[in-house]
């Protein structure tokens, strides 16, 4: 057995309708009951709270665990850190949270936990996650605090790690012991010259990979999910020390899931007028003023650039790459993309940008979703049949 | 205090040359130089002398030392390695402030300076914006995460990577301004010792390479480009 495979045999979780449980009385007798034989692959995702809600991407990040979940037999565990606050505020967020896909939430309460993630404060707490359920995998969702918490992460785990990856199942074809699927996570390289595929199996460490903000999550999931309270050591004395914090005015662009870039050539009317056009989920920046701190957490699921290189941000393989140009420019030194448009006129873009919404994208949603709705029929088909032969 | 910057040569794109920094690199650079006296500002890279432009513009930008860390083949090194082969090296040279550029390996991981920080036992803080010294024993930082952009006083030693805070490389002295005669050589700083040999290439930590199978298309209309976007 590999040492991935290894690593990944921990606990086999039952849903229970919102219990708390403190992680003492899960790491003593109750657990051993909850050991199965079969090695089941777990995946961590990091919840990104803001104002007390779960982001976006955080919620896309949980449904792809879910999507994948059935196929791979993973596990899939939400992990919360946060301020404490009232068990029914606790139970609202740990419901969507399983809506979206987890199987279960592991909380960290803490007084500081609520504010942004660095390694000084929040890192030793994931690595306690990353040690109480040895993880397969461990994501971030995009605008989280994937590059802050990530890359330590995997230090002290020895892992891989990827800045902006997508979740698929692999086509490997040898499965995990006891038929369990594979994942695996694929990334571009940096000039975008080609992927790079890390399949924790193959490389028998975990993978520690932020996601990208690719949509809305599909909520397959179910809000009955128990909640396992972790013990929480007591923060040591302040290391790092706040002097001020302020609204980041930029913070919307890692968390858009389409990301519409201006070079210098466009004039200030368009640019007005497209960021009118724009929807609430697609974030419109001129390169010469976002500063590009908001763009490498940046991951979505298109970048249109206007009369601009399309690579500026962080795409992912599943990123879809397009420009926009007059009809002189050059797209020969504006870098790899899927898709060109010669502009004879700007206001037809403005016209059609809300088109690039998600919510816009019915058909295209519809598709996704029986997609997934086929594959899983396929699987329940599979299980059946197997059960079937089974019987003597 | 000590500062080491740790640079790494950028590779070109196309038929264009490389320039002599990356844009992060320039940026965390920039920020150490700014420090002043009596502050010392040391630049370190791993690599084959091939790669030592970055190092002759740290010295020619006002850099105090300049340090080629040789040994392993470090050019497709994974960053745990590559972590702990400068971690080693910085330990040698007594740097107390380490900064690095957030997307600086060919990979744009920006994982290194995190195995750095473990290697020094130093805090570590990923993509910060701006610095100032805070003392002989802190300085501090602005970093954006989680919807805020917060000012922070972190105290040393630590690693921190550096973002570019703007679209464009920093006005970086030049050795016309530098004007103090001859700069110093690039010294050569070798790891083959004990320490040394368990440093080894991991590549296959980053992943194995992939062909994309894409090609470009041509919207006629900005409809088109849309729903070619949304696919």
């Amino acid at each position: 057995m590999t040492q991935g495979a290894r690593g990944v045999r921990d606990l086999h979780v039952t849903r229970s309708p919102g219990p708390r449980v403190r992680s003492g009385e899960a790491a003593g007798a109750s657990v051993a009951s909850r050991i199965v034989e079969a090695p089941l692959p777990n995946l961590l995702v990091l919840i990104d709270l803001r104002d007390g809600v779960p982001t976006e991407p955080s919620l896309f990040a949980l449904s792809e665990a879910r999507r994948v979940a059935h196929d791979a037999g993973v596990t899939v565990f939400a992990v919360l850190m946060c301020d404490p606050r009232p068990e029914a505020e606790i139970e609202r967020v740990a419901a969507r949270l399983g809506v979206a896909g987890a199987d279960k939430v592991l909380l960290f309460e803490r007084v500081g936990l609520d504010a942004p993630a660095l390694d000084a404060t929040h890192g030793a707490l994931l690595h306690l996650a990353a040690e109480r359920v040895p993880p397969l995998l461990v994501l971030f969702p995009a605008g989280g605090a994937g590059l802050q918490l990530g890359p330590p992460l995997a230090v002290r785990l020895g892992a891989a790690f990827a800045a902006a990856a997508d979740l698929e199942v692999s086509d490997s074809p040898v499965p995990l012991v006891d038929s369990v699927g594979r994942l695996c996570l694929r990334r571009w390289r940096r000039d975008l010259s080609a992927y790079r595929r890390l399949d924790p199996v193959e490389l028998e460490r975990p993978v520690i990979a932020v996601l990208g903000a690719h949509g809305h999550a599909r909520d397959a999931g179910t809000p009955d999910v128990e909640i396992e309270v972790m013990e929480t050591p007591a923060a040591g004395p302040a290391r790092i020390i706040e002097l001020e914090s302020t609204v980041d005015e930029h913070a919307g662009v890692a968390l858009a899931s389409v990301l519409v870039v201006l070079g210098p050539t466009v004039g200030a009317d368009v640019a007005a007028k497209l960021a009118a056009a724009a929807p609430p989920d697609v974030a419109v920046v001129d390169l010469a003023r976002v500063p590009p701190a908001a763009l490498v957490v940046s991951t979505p699921r298109a970048i249109l650039a206007v009369e601009a290189a399309a690579n500026v941000a962080a795409p992912s393989p599943r990123t879809r790459l397009g420009l926009a140009l007059a009809p002189t420019t050059d797209a020969s030194a504006l870098g790899r993309t899927d898709v060109v448009w010669r502009a004879a006129a700007w206001d037809e873009l403005v016209a059609t940008l809300p088109r690039l919404s998600k919510g816009a994208q019915p058909e295209q949603r519809e598709q996704d979703e029986q997609g997934e709705q086929g594959k899983q029929d396929k699987k329940d088909k599979k299980d059946k049949k197997d059960k079937k032969d089974d019987t003597p | 205090m000590k500062i080491v910057v740790c640079l790494h040569a950028p590779r070109g794109r196309g038929d264009a040359p490389p320039p002599a920094l990356g844009t992060d690199d320039a940026h965390a650079l920039g920020l150490a130089l700014a420090f002043g006296a009596p502050h010392t500002v040391t630049a370190l890279l791993a690599g084959p002398p091939t790669d030592a432009a970055p190092l002759e513009r740290a010295l020619a930008a006002g850099a105090a030392r300049a340090v080629r860390l040789v040994g392993e083949d470090f050019g497709s090194a994974d960053f745990h390695t590559l972590g702990q082969a400068l971690g080693t090296a910085i330990k040698r040279l007594g740097g107390t402030l380490v900064l690095t550029g957030a997307r600086s390996d060919d990979d744009g991981l920006g994982a290194v300076a995190a195995s750095i920080a473990r290697h020094v036992n130093a805090l570590h803080v990923a993509c910060i914006e701006e610095l100032t010294p805070a003392g002989e024993d802190a300085v501090e930082i602005t970093v954006r995460g989680g919807g805020r952009r917060r000012r922070l006083r972190v105290p040393l030693p630590a690693v921190l990577s550096v973002v570019a805070s703007g679209p464009g490389a920093p006005d970086l002295p030049t050795l016309e301004s530098r004007g103090e005669g001859p700069l110093p050589t690039i010294e050569i700083l070798s790891l083959v010792d004990p320490e040394a040999t368990v440093v080894r290439r991991r590549t296959e930590l980053l992943g194995q390479p992939e062909l994309p199978q894409r090609t470009t298309e041509e919207a006629t209309t900005a409809e088109a480009l849309v729903t070619a976007l949304a696919r």
